[in-house]
Parts: structure tokens; C-alpha cells; sequence
């Protein structure tokens, strides 16, 4: 997308008593997190879009050399972090409004000329995203309601690519789409990496972890278990290692 | 024992926020600046001085309580109907003067009216404060269409529940509501205040559960018009419309969630009762109606602000 | 639930009377309905009233209309953020009241305009910030808010206001009154400019969408960049700000001061929005709806006190009639579609 960038987390504690996390996200590369339900990987990643405040440590976004650490969201979306939420329906779509609506209002802003959005700009931008993503919406106009659950994704993926982010936080982000929906996902998530963006990708299946991911860290009770890529990155591994046990 | 008496207080007083707090508060200063006014002999009357408004809170809780912007703005325009009907067509017009008529007959307009409510926000479905607001218009001007103007007496034995036997209606409505209180329904009400989908799924009829929380409220605010009658001990057009919003008030000030499924029917009359000695300090006093408003405001705000600010606190010790 | 009707017969089948129906449910169907409904009322109006159009009722009629109209933005837009405003009455009472007393003791009418609406703007701000911030019902906070602001103007005017407007203020608002060559007093074609202006700010700004975003679901607004707290304050300052301007007009239009002058507008700005279409849980509405909705309650006012009902009989009717429409298309979702 753009210069390339690194995620840095610099001695991160997420929970009263777990281990510093220091880890480092690199620009192209796809990192999966895995871990039983609540075991501190959904908290990792809302840290790292400044979400959450860290208990100790920090957040920050190297680029060009300069570094820049994530406080608060408003920082991490300044810094060219994004993040797309698990609940759709809670915290993703405004469900009265259209298609477009939804997927321009992170960046609503942008299409502003003199105060008033120019609809032709905005229609632009959301094509680009459209023809990309492959979205399935006959009528941008219309509710994103009227979208399917795939669809609806697409266009909060859309919404967050906009943002033009060097690293892409994803949480969960196949849940409730259809198979065919979700190798269109895997398919531009590698582009994405290919063009030199770092992602994150929180999934609750490994399957999906070890198709799409570089490599994996696998969270247990708030620490990193387990930063396994390559070969080491098998199914019985990550089970393993989420459930303490030795491969 | 004492342990377990002070642990509900400490219960009471989480859920009523600082509605008992002040309740404390401005019981002392009305006992040092006027203590005739307290006397156990005037008791009766200053129940009865406090009545209606408690009633209205009480009878705008269950609706509150039952969620999804559940509210009645009709609770005051039907104290007024009620109390148009009781004296204008049933005492003088048809002579009917025995409790044994007229205490059915309200309770039976109250239901009505309720019922009339609930159809609409639970089976038409209309927004409630809408519904509601549809339905006070309605009572406001047919209430002046039977009594274009103030009119009396009351029967004697309606007077007496605002002098000696006033707390009677009061311990009628608690009573009441403590018997719902045990029912299986309330349970339900909760429920679909805190989450009605939730409650859906696990089987609660919800439409049921709302219309009838409805119902209550219409019946309870049928008390509060008897009550306000026995007040003023005869009919006024322009009256019942004041207790709508004071009430409302009243309600959110005892810690009654205006989003359900918290608070209580007890929180709800603290509230009411805070409002009532709060303008008896601000009588004794002798200031002026405008101070009292200014007040009232002020209160309300700062009342619900330190609750809000408390939860937040309470709310962020558990995390 | 009608956006998505609309959207499922457009992608599915294009059956007229399915169109019709689905399009009478949708948002500008509502709005059509209503515009429909103010103009049965006129014709019927006309019909059972002599003189019901004539020149000068209809230029009453459209005074009226606007006053009310310009109430009406405010909620309309704290509507659509999914609150409510029960302040508008006593800051329009604030604002009659101070404008014409400022204005007696010789002050600039301008800067008694300036100082009337800043001062409202801040009292709505802080109506907004109270509510979002600390997660309170606006109903109550605007309610003791307002409280406040009506005890503190008694108390300021010992419950005797006095002043007046300058003429070229009520000028603009008289009944009587001409826009050049125009039938009507420059309120009316003031309003229409204000109206397109509201309308495009809804429907073209950063503003007017975020707004829609927020009330449709506030759960995901901050992660889209929406700063609910700023949001609800500017909102809420727009409404008040608003309810001074209508304030200072009543001032004109009344001719003098007196503090409960906005009280009926409690009921009628919360009345004419939902006869627009808009939803009380947010995200749904348009001012254009609004002006539908301000036509019919003026229309159905105008109607029923010509046809000789008491003021208590008109105000029963109208309560009929909101609920009559209300229940034609303003109905909620069952809890169950709601899953």
C-alpha cells in the first residue's frame, strides 16, 4: 500500500501477573492468534488498535524510521493502524443506512468538497473497493441490511482499507460467511500482504489460521504460549500449545 | 441480624442511588425548620399532601421497568380523567357516593386506559412515548370536555384518604405491588427490561409481559387519581397534567433505569417523596415558586448525575 | 425493516402494487404519505370551511406552519440521534423572555440575538455532554435542565417580564406582513431556504451522515471515527440554538414577552417529527418529513377549531389522529424480528 511499516509491542502486559509481550509485526507478513476463548488474544489485538490500555508497555507504529506510539484508537487509525471488529451487528454496520453510507463513514471527510459531500467521489472510491473485494450489492444505495452477511463483511473491510492502514488488525474475520465468501477474504488478505501490509488476524479456527497466517501465536492465560511458523505450524501444535500441553 | 439489616440498607441504597441519602437529608432539615408540620397528629394530612405524587411515580414505574423506551406520559392526564369521571359523572350527575362504586369504577378506567396503552405500543406497536403522548391528548381534552371547569365536593369518606386514612390507598398500592412482586410475572418484566431478546429466546411472552405492565400502570395511576381527588376534594380540568413530568422526574431521581429492568417500585416513591419535602424545605423557607423550580431542576440533575457517576466507579472496582 | 422491504422488491420483483406497498413503507413513502395527508386535510378543509383558503387563512396557516417548523429542526435532528429534547420549550421561553428584556433596557438587537443564542447553544451543549457522557435519558436531563432555565428566567423577571420586539421583527413573522412582492411575511421563504439548507446538511455532510450513523448504532460509532460526546453536544446545541431563534420570532409574532410561550411546542416538535417518519430509537428521519409532519398537525389544528370544536376537543382529536397515523406507518418491529 504504502511505505512499509512495523507493529511494535514493547513489553505489553495485557493482565495483572502474565509476561511481557514484546513482539514485532512486520510489513507482508499475515500473523494468526490463537487461543481458547478468552485467554487474552482478543485483548492483545485491541491493544494493538489502541483499544485497550496495556496495564505496562507500549504500542507503536515504526515507519520511515520514526516511531509513533498508539495511546488511544484515534492514534492507531492516525498511524495508519486498522482494526475490523468481531460483532458485525453490534459494532460494525449502521444498519438504517446504505451501502455506501456504511462504507464511507470512517472516511466521510475524504469526499468533502467545500463542506458537501461530492456523491460522484464518494461512488469512486467505494468502486475501487467494490471491483477489489468483489462485492455483491446491486443497489449501493440500498440498506446494507439488504447485503448478505459475506457482503456486509466485504464492505466493513472496505470501510477499513479506506483508511489506506499500513497494518491491518482483523478480529474474527470470517465468522458467520459463507465458504465462498471467505477464500474471496483469504485471496485479498494475501494481496493485501503481498503489497507489503502487515496483518493480524485473530481466528477462532485453526484451520483457517494455518491456510491463511505466516505464522501463529497461540495465547494461553494472557501469555504467548507458543510463535510457531513454518513446518512447526501444525494443527496438533497449536492445539498443544493452547491447551499447555507438549506436542 | 443487625449485619443483615444493614447489608439491605446498603441494597437500598445502591439502587436507589442518592435518593435515600437526600430522603435522610431532608427529612432532618424539615424536622428542625418545621417541626408542627411533623408532629405524628399531622401525620395523616402530610401523607396525604404527598400522596398523589407518589402515586404517580409508583404507577409510572412498571412500564419504565419493562424496557424499549417503555414509557406512560398519559399517567398524569389520567389522574385528571379519573378524577373528572369520580366527581363530575358518577357523584354528582349519577349520585353514586359509596366507596363500593366508585373505588371499582376508577380502578376499572384505570385498566382500561392502561389497557388501551399497551394495545397500542405492544400489539400496534407504536413507539410509547408517542403512543402515550397520543393518549394524553386524548384525556387532557376530553377531561375538559366533561368539566369545563373546577367543580365539588367530594364524597366524605374520599376526603377522609387524604386526612386520617390516607395512608390506606398507599398501603393498598405497596401492598399490590408486593403481591406482583412474588408472582412469577415480575421475574418476567425484569427480564425484558434488561434484555428483551434474551427473554424472547428463553420463551417469555414479551408482548403479554409489556401490555400488562401497561395495565398496572393504569390501575396504580387510577389510585394516584383518587388519591389526588381526596386532596383537593373535588374536581379540577387543569390538574392531573402537572404529575406527568414531576413523576418522570420522581422516578429517575429513586434510581429507576428510564432503559428498564432496574429499580423499583420503592426507589420510585423515594424519589417522589424526595421531591415532596424538598418543597416543603423550600416553602418553610418562603421562597418563591421560581427558586422551588430552579431546585427541583438542580436536584434532578445532580441526583441523577452522582448515580451515574457511582455506577461508573462500582462498574470499573469490578473490572 | 421497510428500507430492507424496499431493497428485497427491487432486487426480487418488480410487481407495482408490491412497489407501492413497500414504497408507502419506505422513508420517502412515509414522508409522501404525510405531504398526502396535509393536502386531503386542505381540500377537506376547503370544502366544509368558506374561507378556509382564503388568502389570509393560508398566510396564517403558513405563519404558523414555519414558527412551528423552526421548533421542529432541533428535535428533528436529536431524533435522529436517537435522543429526544424536552429543553426546546423553555429555551424558547428563555429566549422570548431575555431578548425582550435585554431589548428594553436598550440594548443592540443584534447583540441581544448573539448573546440570547450563545448562551442557548451553551445550555444545549451541556444537555448533550450530560446525556452521552455520562449515559444519562436525555428525557431527564433536558427536562431538569429546562427546569432549571424557566426558574431562572422567573426568578430573573419576578415572574413579569416586559419588552418587546423590534417591528422589523415582527414584520417578518406578522400574518399581514409581505416578502416584496410575495403574498406572505419573509418568514415563509425564510424557513424554505433554511429547509433546503437543513436537508442538504443532512443528506451532504460529514455531519448529517455521522448523525444518521450514530442514532442507527451507537455501539459502532467511535471504531468509524465518530466522536459520540462532540456529536451529542453540537447536536443538542443546534437544538437549542434553534429554540432561541424561534423564541426571538414568537417575540415578534406575540408582540410581547411571556415566559410559557414555547410550552405547547413541548408536545407538537416530538408530535411533528414522528408524523414525519422518523423513529424515536434513531438513525431514521429527514426534516423534510418534519415540515410534512408540521403541516399536518397545522392543517388539523386549523380544520377542527373552523369547524367549531373546542380548544379541548381539538387537542383530544389530535391526540386521535397521531396515534391514527402513527399506526399506519410509524409501527416497530416485533421483538422477534429484532433476533
Amino acid at each position: 500500500m504504502s511505505d512499509p511499516a512495523r507493529l511494535h509491542a514493547r513489553d505489553l502486559v495485557i493482565r495483572r501477573g502474565a509476561t511481557p509481550i514484546v513482539e514485532e509485526i512486520r510489513s507482508g507478513e499475515i500473523v494468526g492468534l490463537a487461543g481458547l476463548d478468552g485467554h487474552g488474544q482478543e485483548r492483545f489485538l485491541e491493544t494493538l488498535a489502541g483499544l485497550q490500555k496495556p496495564l505496562a508497555g507500549a504500542v507503536s507504529l515504526e515507519r520511515n524510521g520514526t516511531e509513533t506510539r498508539i495511546t488511544d484508537f484515534r492514534k492507531a487509525v492516525a498511524a495508519h493502524v486498522a482494526y475490523l471488529p468481531r460483532d458485525r451487528r453490534a459494532t460494525g454496520i449502521f444498519p438504517t443506512q446504505s451501502v455506501l453510507d456504511n462504507f464511507a463513514i470512517s472516511t466521510v471527510s475524504e469526499d468533502a468538497r467545500f463542506g458537501f459531500i461530492s456523491a460522484g467521489q464518494r461512488a469512486r472510491r467505494y468502486e475501487v473497493y467494490r471491483d477489489r473485494l468483489s462485492i455483491a450489492a446491486p443497489r449501493p444505495d440500498a440498506a446494507i441490511t439488504t447485503l448478505s452477511g459475506g457482503n456486509q463483511q466485504k464492505v466493513l473491510l472496505a470501510r477499513a482499507l479506506a483508511l489506506k492502514p499500513g497494518v491491518l488488525l482483523l478480529n474474527d474475520p470470517t465468522r458467520g460467511v459463507d465458504v465462498a465468501t471467505r477464500h474471496v477474504l483469504y485471496d485479498v488478505f494475501r494481496d493485501l500482504a503481498r503489497d507489503g501490509m502487515a496483518l493480524v488476524v485473530l481466528s477462532s479456527e485453526i484451520e483457517e489460521i494455518l491456510l491463511l497466517c505466516h505464522r501463529v501465536l497461540v495465547f494461553r492465560d494472557h501469555d504467548i504460549v507458543a510463535n510457531l511458523q513454518g513446518p512447526a505450524m501444525t494443527t496438533d501444535a497449536v492445539i498443544a500449545a493452547m491447551f499447555g500441553r507438549a506436542a | 441480624m443487625t449485619k443483615a439489616f444493614l447489608q439491605t440498607l446498603q441494597g437500598l441504597r445502591r439502587d436507589t442511588g442518592f435518593a435515600l441519602v437526600l430522603l435522610v437529608i431532608l427529612l432532618v432539615v424539615n424536622l428542625i425548620l418545621n417541626p408542627a408540620r411533623f408532629q405524628p397528629s399531622a401525620w395523616g394530612s402530610l401523607i396525604g399532601l404527598a400522596a398523589p405524587l407518589i402515586g404517580a411515580a409508583v404507577a409510572s414505574a412498571p412500564v419504565i421497568l419493562g424496557g424499549r423506551g417503555g414509557i406512560d406520559i398519559s399517567v398524569g392526564p389520567l389522574m385528571g380523567f379519573v378524577n373528572a369521571i369520580v366527581i363530575q359523572l358518577l357523584f354528582l350527575k349519577a349520585g353514586i357516593s359509596s366507596p363500593f362504586g366508585i373505588i371499582p369504577a376508577a380502578l376499572l378506567i384505570g385498566a382500561a386506559i392502561g389497557a388501551i396503552n399497551g394495545a397500542l405500543t405492544t400489539l400496534v406497536r407504536i413507539q410509547p412515548i408517542v403512543a402515550t403522548l397520543g393518549t394524553y391528548l386524548v384525556l387532557t381534552g376530553v377531561t375538559l370536555t366533561i368539566l369545563p371547569a373546577p367543580i365539588g365536593p367530594a364524597p366524605g369518606w374520599l376526603k377522609a384518604l387524604a386526612g386520617p386514612w390516607s395512608a390506606l390507598p398507599l398501603i393498598a398500592l405497596f401492598a399490590a405491588w408486593w403481591t406482583i412482586r412474588r408472582l412469577p410475572y415480575y421475574d418476567q418484566l425484569m427480564a425484558i427490561g434488561s434484555d428483551d431478546r434474551a427473554a424472547y429466546t428463553a420463551g417469555v411472552d414479551v408482548t403479554r409481559v409489556r401490555f400488562i405492565a401497561y395495565v398496572i400502570t393504569g390501575v396504580f395511576a387510577a389510585v394516584a387519581g383518587l388519591m389526588l381527588t381526596a386532596l383537593i376534594g373535588s374536581a379540577d380540568p387543569n390538574i392531573g397534567q402537572a404529575y406527568t413530568l414531576i413523576s418522570i422526574a420522581a422516578v429517575a431521581l429513586g434510581g429507576v433505569s428510564l432503559a428498564g429492568g432496574r429499580g423499583g417500585l420503592v426507589g420510585a416513591s423515594i424519589g417522589a417523596i424526595d421531591i415532596f419535602l424538598l418543597q416543603s424545605v423550600l416553602t418553610a423557607f418562603n421562597v418563591s415558586t421560581y427558586v422551588l423550580q430552579i431546585a427541583y431542576g438542580a436536584i434532578l440533575v445532580a441526583a441523577v448525575i452522582l448515580t451515574a457517576v457511582q455506577e461508573r466507579a462500582a462498574r470499573s472496582r469490578e473490572v | 425493516m421497510s428500507v430492507v422491504e424496499t431493497g428485497r422488491t427491487g432486487e426480487a420483483r418488480s410487481s407495482l402494487a408490491l412497489r407501492i406497498r413497500s414504497g408507502l413503507a419506505g422513508t420517502n413513502g412515509r414522508i409522501l404519505m404525510a405531504f398526502l395527508i396535509a393536502g386531503v386535510l386542505h381540500l377537506v378543509g376547503t370544502l366544509a370551511i368558506s374561507g378556509y383558503s382564503s388568502p389570509f387563512a393560508i398566510r396564517a396557516l403558513l405563519v404558523i406552519a414555519a414558527l412551528l417548523a423552526v421548533a421542529s429542526i432541533g428535535q428533528t435532528l436529536v431524533v435522529i440521534l436517537g435522543g429526544i429534547d424536552l429543553s426546546i420549550p423553555f429555551i424558547i421561553g428563555f429566549a422570548n423572555v431575555v431578548a425582550a428584556q435585554l431589548y428594553g433596557d436598550k440594548w443592540n438587537f443584534a447583540l441581544v440575538c448573539l448573546f440570547v443564542i450563545v448562551v442557548a447553544m451553551l445550555i444545549g451543549a451541556l444537555n448533550g455532554y450530560i446525556s452521552r457522557r455520562l449515559d444519562i435519558h436525555p428525557l431527564i436531563v433536558t427536562l431538569g435542565i429546562g427546569m432549571i432555565v424557566q426558574g431562572a428566567v422567573l426568578l430573573w423577571t419576578k415572574g413579569f417580564p416586559s419588552g418587546s420586539a423590534p417591528p422589523y421583527v415582527s414584520a417578518f413573522v406578522s400574518i399581514g406582513g409581505s416578502a416584496g412582492p410575495l403574498p406572505f411575511p419573509w418568514v415563509v421563504p425564510a424557513l424554505a431556504v433554511l429547509a433546503t439548507l437543513i436537508v442538504l446538511v443532512l443528506a451532504r455532510t460529514p455531519y448529517g451522515r455521522r448523525l444518521y450513523a450514530l442514532g442507527s448504532n451507537p455501539g459502532a460509532a467511535t471504531l468509524a471515527l465518530i466522536d459520540p460526546v462532540r456529536m451529542w453536544m453540537l447536536t443538542f446545541s443546534l437544538s437549542a440554538m434553534f429554540a432561541a431563534v424561534t423564541g426571538i420570532l414568537l417575540l415578534g409574532f406575540t408582540g410581547s414577552a411571556y415566559g410559557d410561550v414555547g410550552q405547547p411546542y413541548l408536545f407538537q416538535t416530538i408530535a411533528a417529527v414522528v408524523v414525519g417518519g422518523a423513529a424515536l430509537v434513531g438513525g431514521r428521519g429527514s426534516y423534510l418529513g418534519t415540515i410534512a409532519g408540521v403541516l399536518v398537525l397545522t392543517e388539523i389544528n386549523t380544520l377542527l377549531i373552523g369547524l367549531g370544536f373546542q380548544p379541548a376537543a381539538v387537542q383530544a382529536s389530535l391526540g386521535a389522529v397521531i396515534i391514527l397515523l402513527v399506526s399506519i406507518y410509524g409501527r416497530e418491529r416485533h421483538v422477534s424480528m429484532t433476533i
